[in-house]
C-alpha cells in the first residue's frame, strides 16, 4: 500500500521536475513544478500529502498530476505540448497532450478545494482549457474568445475556481478544439466528496478512463484531424488493446469505474461476469432509487458515467466497448467479405503477379490472428493480444477485469492469467456429431493447405501455417 | 553536198583527240564508292558494305546472315545483318552506281560523227566518194569543265550512298528498338490481363456465394475486358513492329523463322552523350553539308559551261572527197566548221535557268549549314529529354511503384485493403513499368536519330508524351 512518502519518492523517480520550455526559471519559482510523465504503464494511486484527505483514483496507463498547497490553494501546472504516445507496443502516435502524455494527467481534488491551475502553452498554436462539467466563474470556463483570450504560444495562463461539485469530470481545450481534441488533448478530473456522502460510496478501487478515438493511417503516426466519424483507433486513455492494462482487483473489492467520452460516438461499456449500477452521471450522483443493475452502460458523446460493483467473481473478465468494430485496431472498412469464397487456383494466379500474396479471410477474419505476415510499419494489428488460450482476437477498447483472492489491497500490478479450477473451462466434445453440409466448402479451400476433394464427408479444418516475414 | 575545194595541208590529228578524250574522261568505280562509304561510316555502321554480284558473293552473305541469326539479335548485330542481308541496301548501292556512272558519263565528250558518202552520176561517169569526221569543238574545249561537273556528280552519288546507308542503318536500329520494346510490352500486358482475370474470377466467385452484387462483380469484370482488349492491341503492335524489323533487315521466310529478339531493351548508358560531343559537328564533313556543297559546285560549274554553250555551238569536221570522173580524178580534203547562229535564241533563258539553279543551290547550301546545327540541337534535345525521362522512370517512378506495391501487400496483410485493391494496384504498377519500357524505347529511338544527325543525316526523333506515374489513388473501385 502506497504511503504519502512513497508518493514523494514516486514523483521524483518517475516524473521529475522539468522546466517548461519557454518559461523562465524565475517565473517557474512562482509556479508549482511541472511534472512530466513519459511512462505508459499504470501509475499507482497518488495519495495526497497535504490538504483534505481522499481515497485516490487510478488511471490505467496513466497517472495523477501532483499538486502543491500554497496559501490554502491547490496548485497544479499543466503544460500543453506535443507528445509521442505509445498506443500499444510497436505503435507510436504523434499526439498533443499535457505534461508528456496524452491524455493529460488526472487531476484529483476534493469538494470545496480552491484550485489554481497554471496552463503553459507549448503547442505550435494557441489553446485554452475548458473544465468540462464544473461549476465555476464564467471567465474560468475556458472557451476561447467567449470567456477569455486564447493562451498564446509560449504563454502561461492561470485558472482559479472552487471545485464545488463532487463527481467525475474532464478537461480539454476549447480553442481550435476540433483539432486539439483529435490530436489527443484531454484529461480526467475527479472531485472527491468532502467527508461522507450518502450517495457516494467508499470504494476499494477507483478507476478513471477517458475514451478517445484517432484516425491514423496505418504506417503513419499523426492523426488525421479532419476525420469526423470514420476513426480507426478506439482507445482508452489513448491506449489500444493489447496496450491497455488490465483492471486488477482483489476479490470482494468494491470497485468504481469512471468513464468519460470525448470521441465522436457513443460507447456501450460492457463488463463480463458482474452486474453494476451506474452511480453517477454528468450531473452528479444518481439517486439510489434510480439505480438499476446492468452489465452494459452507454456513455454518450461528451458524457461521463461512473458505475460500481463488488468484484466477487474470480477470474479474468472481459471488459470492453460493445461496438464490435471498436474492439478492433486499424482495419479496412472497404474490404470485401471473402467468407466461403472458393480460392482454388486463384492463389497461384494472383501470386504470379503479386509474389507475396496470401489468401486471407475466406473462412473469416480470425485468420488474421494466426498469420504473422508483415504489415505496414508502426501499425497495430487489427486484432491481436494473446490470452492463455490463444489470441483474444480483439484490439481497441478492450481490457480485462482481473479478480483475484490474493491481490494485495492497494496493489494494482497484473497478477497474470487466472488459474481455473479443474473442470471449469469449456472443453472439447469428442463424441459423435453430424456435420452440417454447408460447412464443407467453407473449410477446405485455403491456398495454404489446399485440401484435395475427398470422398469422405468428414470435416477437414486446416489452419494456415504460421509464417513470419 | 558541201565540197571544200581547198586542200588542207595538215589534217587534225584524230589520234591526238582520241587520246585526250580517253585519258581525261571521268570514270565511276562502284567498289571505290563503297569503300568510301565504309570508311566514312565505319564507326557508325560498325561493319562493311559490299555489292554482291556473283553467286559466290551472295552465298557468303547468306552464310554471314545465318551466323548472325543464330544468336538473339542485338542492336548491333541487327545492323550487321542488314548490311549483309538487306536487298534494300544492295539496291541503294546499285542505284548509287547508276547515278555515279551517269554522272561520269556527262564528263565524256560525245563520240565524233563519221560519215561516208558515195555518189554516182546518172551516167555512172562520175563518182564521188566522201568521208567526213566531225565533232563538237566546244565539247572538247570544255572537257576539263565538264569533267569537273561530272566529278561533283560522282561525289554527290558517293555522299548520297553514305547518307542513305546511314538512314537505312538508323531505320534498322529504330525498327529493332520498336520490335524489342513491343515484345516486352506484350509480356507486361499479359501480366495486366492475368491480374484483371484474377479480379474478374474473384468477383464471379464472390457473387456466386452471395458476397458481391452483380454490380460489384461487373465492375471487376470490366477491368478484364479492358485488359483483354489492351493485350490484343499490344500483341498486334508487336507483330507490326516485328514485321517492320523483318523488312528493314530484308529477311526471307527461312531467315525470319530463325529470328530471335532479346527479352529486353539494353540498359540506358551510364552517361548520356554530352551536348558538346553531339554538337561538335563534323562541320563540312557532315553528309548534308557535303551534298549541298556538291550540288552548289556542280551548278556553278555547269553554269560556266552553259554560259558558253548557250551562245553557240561549234562543230568541227574533217572531210575527204574523192571525185572520179571519166576525164579525171580529183581528191579534195579539208576541214569544216559549223556554227549555229544565235538569231532566234540567244540562250538567255538557259543562262537564266542555270544561274537560278546556282543561286538556289547556293542558298540551299547556306540553309543546310544553318539548319544543320539547329536540327542537331533539336535532335539532341529529344535524345537528352528521353534519356532523362527514361532514367527518371528507372530511378524514381518504378522504385516508387514497387514500394507502393510492397506497402499495399502489407496493407492487404493487415486487412486494411482488400484483394481487389491489391490487384488494381498490381495493374497500375505493371502499367507504370510499361511506361518505363516506352520511355526506354523512346530513348533508343532518339539515340539512333542522334547518331544519324551527328553524321549529317537528320532522322525523326520526337519525344512522346509520357504516361503519368500514377497518383496515390487506388484504382480498385
Ligand atoms: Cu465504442
Amino acid at each position: 500500500m502506497s504511503s504519502r512518502r512513497d508518493f514523494m519518492k514516486y514523483a521524483s523517480m518517475t516524473g521529475g521536475a522539468v522546466a517548461a520550455g519557454s518559461v523562465s526559471r524565475n517565473l517557474m519559482a512562482a509556479l508549482p513544478e511541472a511534472v512530466i510523465q513519459t511512462e505508459v504503464s499504470t501509475m499507482p494511486p497518488l495519495f495526497p500529502d497535504s490538504g483534505p484527505d481522499y481515497n485516490p483514483v487510478v488511471t490505467p496507463n496513466g497517472w495523477t498530476l501532483p499538486f502543491r498547497m500554497r496559501n490554502n490553494v491547490k496548485e497544479f501546472h499543466l503544460i500543453a505540448e506535443p507528445v509521442v504516445r505509445e498506443m500499444t507496443s510497436g505503435f507510436n502516435a504523434n499526439l498533443w497532450g499535457y505534461n508528456g502524455q496524452s491524455p493529460g494527467p488526472t487531476i484529483e481534488v476534493v469538494e470545496g478545494d480552491r484550485v489554481r491551475i497554471y496552463v503553459t502553452n507549448n503547442l505550435p498554436e494557441h489553446t485554452s482549457v475548458h473544465w468540462h462539467g464544473q461549476r465555476l466563474p464564467n471567465g474560468m470556463d475556458g472557451v476561447t474568445g467567449l470567456n477569455q483570450p486564447a493562451i498564446p504560444v509560449g504563454k502561461t495562463f492561470v485558472y482559479e475556481f472552487v471545485a464545488k461539485r463532487p463527481g467525475t469530470f474532464m478537461y480539454h481545450p476549447h480553442g481550435d478544439e476540433m483539432v486539439q481534441m483529435a490530436m489527443g488533448m484531454m484529461g480526467s478530473w475527479v472531485t472527491h466528496p468532502k467527508g461522507k456522502n450518502n450517495l457516494i460510496s467508499d470504494v476499494d478501487r477507483d478507476f478513471c478512463v477517458i475514451m478517445n478515438a484517432y484516425d491514423i493511417v496505418p504506417g503513419a503516426a499523426t492523426p488525421k484531424i479532419m476525420t469526423m466519424l470514420d476513426f480507426n483507433l478506439w482507445s482508452w486513455n489513448s491506449r489500444i488493446f493489447p496496450g491497455i492494462d488490465s483492471f486488477n482487483v482483489r476479490q470482494g473489492d468494491k470497485v468504481r469505474m469512471r468513464f468519460g467520452n470525448l470521441t465522436m460516438t457513443n460507447h456501450p461499456i460492457h463488463l463480463h461476469g458482474h452486474e453494476f449500477v451506474v452511480s453517477g452521471t454528468d450531473g452528479g450522483p444518481v439517486q439510489t432509487s434510480a439505480r438499476q443493475w446492468e452489465v452494459t452502460t452507454d456513455v454518450a458523446v461528451g458524457q461521463m458515467r461512473q458505475f460500481e460493483f463488488v468484484a466477487d467473481e474470480l477470474g479474468d473478465w472481459a471488459f470492453h466497448c460493445h461496438k464490435s468494430h471498436h474492439t478492433m485496431n486499424a482495419m479496412g472498412h472497404d474490404v470485401p467479405t471473402m467468407i466461403g469464397v472458393d480460392h482454388s487456383g486463384m492463389a497461384q494466379q494472383i501470386g504470379s503477379v503479386i509474389p507475396d500474396y496470401m489468401v486471407m479471410g475466406e473462412r473469416g477474419m480470425a485468420d488474421m490472428t494466426e498469420m504473422e505476415m508483415p504489415i505496414p510499419d508502426n501499425t497495430a494489428n487489427m486484432m491481436t493480444g494473446d490470452g492463455p488460450f490463444g489470441s483474444v482476437e480483439m484490439g481497441g477498447m478492450f481490457s480485462m477485469l482481473k479478480v483475484r483472492a490474493d491481490q494485495p489491497r492497494g496493489d494494482y500490478t497484473d497478477p497474470g492469467w487466472y488459474e481455473h479450477p479443474p473442470g471449469t473451462v469449456a472443453w472439447e466434445y469428442t463424441g459423435e456429431l453430424d456435420q452440417p453440409e454447408r460447412f464443407k466448402s467453407e473449410v477446405s479451400s485455403s491456398n495454404m493447405a489446399p485440401a484435395p476433394p475427398t470422398e469422405s464427408v468428414e470435416i477437414d479444418v486446416r489452419k494456415p501455417r504460421r509464417r513470419l516475414g | 553536198m558541201k565540197l571544200t575545194q581547198r586542200r588542207i595541208t595538215r589534217p587534225l590529228s584524230i589520234a591526238f583527240l582520241t587520246t585526250t578524250v580517253l585519258s581525261g574522261c571521268a570514270t565511276f568505280d562502284v567498289n571505290e564508292s563503297i569503300g568510301w562509304t565504309n570508311e566514312e561510316a565505319a564507326t557508325f555502321t560498325g561493319g562493311n558494305l559490299e555489292l554482291a554480284r556473283t553467286a559466290g558473293q551472295r552465298a557468303a552473305r547468306t552464310e554471314a546472315a545465318t551466323a548472325l541469326l543464330a544468336e538473339p539479335l542485338t542492336r548491333d548485330s541487327a545492323v550487321q545483318l542488314a548490311l549483309v542481308n538487306s536487298p534494300t541496301i544492295q539496291a541503294l548501292i546499285a542505284r548509287s552506281w547508276e547515278t555515279g556512272a551517269s554522272a561520269a558519263q556527262t564528263g565524256r565528250i560525245p563520240n565524233p560523227v563519221f560519215s561516208f558518202e558515195r555518189l554516182v552520176s546518172d551516167d555512172s561517169q562520175t563518182k564521188d566518194l566522201e568521208r567526213f569526221i566531225a565533232f563538237g569543238l566546244l565539247d572538247v574545249l570544255l572537257l576539263p569543265m565538264k569533267k569537273g561537273v561530272a566529278e561533283r556528280g560522282m561525289e554527290s552519288a558517293r555522299v548520297k550512298l553514305t547518307s542513305d546507308v546511314v538512314a537505312e542503318v538508323t531505320a534498322v536500329r529504330q525498327a529493332w528498338t520498336q520490335a524489342v520494346a513491343a515484345k516486352q510490352l506484350v509480356a507486361f500486358a499479359e501480366q495486366v490481363r492475368t491480374s484483371a482475370d484474377a479480379s474478374a474470377e474473384m468477383g464471379r466467385r464472390l457473387e456466386s456465394v452471395g458476397n458481391f452484387s452483380r454490380l460489384e462483380r461487373a465492375r471487376q469484370q470490366v477491368f478484364y475486358a479492358d485488359a483483354t482488349m489492351q493485350l490484343a492491341t499490344t500483341r498486334h503492335e508487336a507483330v507490326v513492329a516485328r514485321e517492320k524489323l523483318i523488312r528493314a533487315l530484308g529477311l526471307d521466310d527461312r531467315q525470319l523463322a530463325m529470328l530471335k529478339l532479346p527479352e529486353r531493351l539494353p540498359d540506358l548508358p551510364a552517361q548520356p552523350i554530352l551536348p558538346g560531343e553531339a554538337t561538335q559537328t563534323l562541320g563540312d564533313r557532315r553528309l548534308d553539308v557535303r551534298m549541298a556543297k556538291a550540288s552548289l559546285d556542280r551548278a556553278a560549274r555547269a553554269q560556266g559551261i552553259t554560259n558558253i554553250t548557250s551562245f553557240t555551238d561549234i562543230e568541227v569536221g574533217y572531210r575527204e572527197t574523192k571525185a572520179t570522173g571519166p576525164e579525171e580524178s580529183e581528191e579534195l580534203s579539208g576541214y569544216e566548221v559549223e556554227i549555229s547562229l544565235p538569231l532566234f535564241d540567244w540562250g538567255n533563258m538557259r543562262r537564266d535557268a542555270m544561274s537560278a539553279q546556282t543561286l538556289a543551290a547556293g542558298n540551299e547550301y547556306a540553309a543546310t549549314l544553318r539548319n544543320a546545327s539547329s536540327s542537331l540541337r533539336e535532335t539532341y534535345s529529344a535524345y537528352r529529354t528521353s534519356f532523362d525521362l527514361s532514367s527518371f522512370y528507372r530511378d524514381e517512378v518504378v522504385p516508387l511503384r514497387t514500394l507502393i506495391s510492397e506497402e499495399n501487400v502489407m496493407q492487404y496483410n493487415g486487412m486494411l485493403i482488400g484483394v481487389f485493391e491489391l490487384l488494381a494496384d498490381s495493374r497500375t504498377q505493371t502499367s507504370s513499368i510499361m511506361s518505363a519500357i516506352e520511355a526506354s524505347e523512346q530513348f533508343w529511338m532518339a539515340d539512333a536519330a542522334l547518331q544519324a544527325a551527328m553524321m549529317g543525316r537528320p532522322m525523326d526523333a520526337s519525344v512522346g508524351t509520357m504516361a503519368a506515374a500514377g497518383g496515390g489513388e487506388e484504382a480498385g473501385h
